[in-house]
């Protein structure tokens, strides 16, 4: 694409409006370069500015302007709509936010007092701790359990697609509606699972799985597990398809056991899908709120408490909205780290 | 140049939309009212029959989520985009009322025929109030007292028509009532921790001489072992800590409790679910002849300080007012009048239980007023769960609760 030089090498970001202008004041330059006939060319503006347009045009269409369009689009919408609201709450933690200035943006600034209180609390540590129980156990649980049914369905069996369709019901639910499934399976008094468990003579009390403070935790991870299973299931699926059959033929035929051919083939296979997976649950369960909301409210006395739901507590039940936007940040770190890790996973993914 | 063009032909154009509409009705004054009210509740009827009156003032009336009540009305404050009158919650008011949010009513009130500050119960008039003037009116009221089921009551060798009036007494009748073999517990009330644990706990420090701002008071601290103790031995689920009023009472209707503390709200639908004789009798008090207190709960009405039309706005609240005589029957709520005697619905365990709840109503105190009511009612609730989860003694437990409550109150 040749550049005009009355638009100068800046042009392509010049407002159109302006463009135009120069356009205009120097009609004949332009055409006689673009090479239009000289019948048409002079003393005829009105013509030479289709030209360029029609070149701006075809840029668009098909050139460097399609492609800046196309990647303007999706960045301008992930500015509008993540990247602000991120710049907002990042600033919203160094400030002084009560909910008479929640209108303004110019708060008064106080530094990192609000970092400096948030540690300053007894519960800061603990909920911090239940976080990384809560993510590690999720992740642990949905992962392994994933893994082994991905495994399973791929023996194919008769009925093994539809089987591992079911399995997605799970998924497709929303957190709400299982946090409050999972709330009656885990009651105290009449839950399901204290039923299962006593018949089976596993326990000889009810457990309180919702109101013990050793159990509320375990409670919504469990829950939490059964919730993220079927997807991590069904990406690990993917991953094992894609695995070429005859590297196990080959295996075979040098006589490698189960075990091996997994350990050497399956899982090396597998690694970038594996690391995608992980950096994937850790963001999803960063992000689970749902189910402490419908089950334990963080509760008793803390015990279930998480990031996520402490931050909401804090803006929308107490309404220290600072401190809110300070255990956000807190996690947009962490959140930040898992995603640079996905991105790097899936990287040559994209290559191929 | 353009914009500016386009800006006056713009304004012009919006002159002339608003004169049309000026010239269309232009005796009528606009207002608007935010509550929580879906259509078989008060706000939006009284709102519909206030428009029918035809005095020169319409009411628009929009229907916010319980959840959202305080953050949207915050936002649309602090936005200058609030409505001229709003219901809120009423441990709330205060919140709003001292940060000059509301409009000072105190004038208006002393002027007004229809609102008068001694027909209303003591409790709904106090959370309308901050630094001694009124900044809204009470819009209904409710408190809470004990239920109890006579027919487990009998079975277990108890008196049905004397039934728990002491901490003690209450704690012994639970002991005979609990039942394990049989699925049984003594008691269900409500220890979670939202506002429901504090709105459940206070008034029981307040029996026990005690308040938020003294919530480490002897008696708050006896009150909260005798929780424990009912936790403890199992006199009330372990449940009672993340379960709320609602799904608690629920266990007493199908006979999985012998007593629950709960309010009016659950009259309906006990009169339907309960298969058994219930009875409701007031609070137990920690020793005879000892103070009452009961919670307060519901919601008041308040006229923000931007509103443009203050005079017409209170007009609105001074109907709204006029008809709580029918706000019973016509919608199951009590109104905050002590003025107005409420007529029999015919139903007699609910008219028995009616009585209990207007005499609870005597008693009912407030939490607050406080603008800072969330962190001084988490303060509280942060007590009741490490306490009853054993995580700390009751003494322990409130004593540092006290110290949050001093810190916010400073």
């Amino acid at each position: 694409m040749p550049h005009s030089p009355s638009s100068g090498p800046s042009g392509r970001l010049l407002p159109a409006g302006e463009r135009l202008n120069r356009m205009a004041d120097a009609p004949s330059s332009i055409s006689s370069r673009k090479g239009l006939p000289a019948a048409q060319a002079p003393g005829n503006p009105v013509r030479d500015v289709g030209g360029p347009i029609k070149r701006l045009l075809s840029s668009v269409r098909d050139g460097r302007g399609f492609d800046i369009v196309l990647v303007a689009f999706p960045l301008g919408f992930l500015f509008l709509m993540a990247g602000l609201p991120l710049l907002y709450n990042v600033l919203m933690s160094f400030q002084e936010v009560d909910m008479f200035s929640l209108g303004t943006l110019m708060r008064p600034f106080v530094g990192l007092k609000n970092y400096r209180d948030l540690f300053a609390q007894p519960e800061t540590l603990p909920i911090l701790a239940n976080t990384a129980i809560f993510v590690a156990g999720s992740i642990a649980g949905q992962f392994l359990i994933g893994f082994g049914l991905a495994l399973f369905f791929w023996v194919n069996f008769p009925g093994a697609s539809w089987l591992r369709g079911l399995f997605l019901v799970s998924w497709v639910m929303p957190g709400l509606v299982v946090g409050a499934i999972w709330n009656w399976i885990l009651s105290g008094d009449f839950g399901v699972l204290n039923f299962i468990l006593r018949e089976g003579g596993v326990i000889s009390g009810n457990i309180f799985w919702r109101s013990d403070p050793n159990y509320s935790l375990y409670a919504v991870i469990l829950a939490n597990i059964w919730l993220g299973t079927a997807f991590n299931m069904i990406l690990l699926s993917v991953g094992l398809s894609g695995i070429p059959a005859d590297l196990y033929e080959a295996a075979e035929l040098d006589g490698a056991n189960a075990w091996q051919r997994f350990w050497t083939i399956t899982l090396p296979m597998m690694r970038s899908t594996i690391g995608a997976i992980i950096a994937l649950g850790l963001i999803f369960t960063l992000q689970q709120f749902d189910l402490f909301a419908a089950i334990t409210s963080g509760g008793p006395n803390n015990s279930s408490n998480v990031t996520q739901y402490w931050a909401w507590e804090q803006s929308f039940r107490q309404y220290a909205f600072a401190k809110g936007a300070t255990i956000s940040v807190l996690m947009i770190i962490f959140v930040m780290i898992a995603s640079v890790v996905y991105v790097r996973s899936t990287r040559h993914e994209v290559r191929g | 140049m353009g914009i500016r063009k386009y800006a006056v032909i713009g304004a012009l154009a919006l002159a002339g939309v608003s004169l049309f509409g000026l010239s269309a009705k232009a005796e009528d004054v606009k207002l608007t009212v935010w509550s929580l009210d879906r259509d078989i509740q008060p706000a939006p009827n009284l709102v519909a029959e206030f428009n029918k009156l035809n005095n020169g003032i319409q009411i628009e009336y929009r229907q916010i989520q319980f959840d959202d009540v305080v953050s949207e009305a915050m936002r649309a404050y602090s936005t200058g985009q609030a409505p001229d009158i709003i219901a809120i919650d009423n441990p709330e008011h205060a919140l709003f009322s001292s940060r000059g949010a509301f409009l000072d009513l105190t004038d208006m009130i002393s002027k007004s025929t229809v609102i008068k500050p001694e027909n209303y119960f003591p409790g709904p008039l106090k959370s309308v109030e901050w630094d001694g003037k009124y900044y809204g009116v009470p819009k209904a009221t409710n408190t809470i007292a004990l239920y109890y089921n006579k027919d487990m009551f009998k079975v277990k060798g108890l008196d049905p028509s004397k039934p728990p009036q002491t901490w003690d007494e209450l704690v012994d009748a639970a002991r005979k009532l609990t039942d394990p073999a049989a699925n049984v517990y003594g008691l269900a009330f409500s220890a979670k921790a939202n506002e429901e644990g504090t709105f459940q706990f206070l008034p029981w420090a307040q029996m026990g001489g005690g308040s938020y701002e003294n919530i480490n008071a002897e008696g708050a601290v006896k009150a909260l072992e005798i929780w424990k103790t009912i936790i403890d031995e199992k006199l009330a689920s372990p449940d009672t800590l993340t379960r709320g009023q609602w799904d608690s009472t629920g266990t007493f209707n199908s006979g999985n409790a012998a007593m629950a503390i709960s309010g009016p709200w659950e009259l309906d639908r006990m009169t339907q679910e309960a298969k058994f004789d219930w009875g409701v009798t007031l609070l137990p008090v920690p020793k005879e002849g000892a103070e009452r207190s009961s919670a307060m709960g519901d919601f008041n009405w308040a006229i923000f300080a931007s509103s443009k039309h203050p005079a017409e706005a209170f007009k609105a609240l001074e109907f709204f007012a006029s008809q709580d005589d029918k706000m019973f029957k016509n919608y199951g709520q009590l109104p905050a009048r002590s003025d107005i005697s409420i007529p029999e619905t015919g139903q007699p365990l609910k008219d028995a239980a009616l009585k209990v709840f207007l005499e609870q109503l005597k008693y009912a105190k407030p939490r607050g007023p406080h603008p800072e009511w969330p962190k001084i009612s988490k303060a509280i609730q942060d007590a009741i769960q490490a306490a009853l989860t054993g995580q700390a003694s009751p003494k322990d437990a409130l004593d540092q609760a006290a110290e949050k409550i001093k810190a916010v109150l400073g």
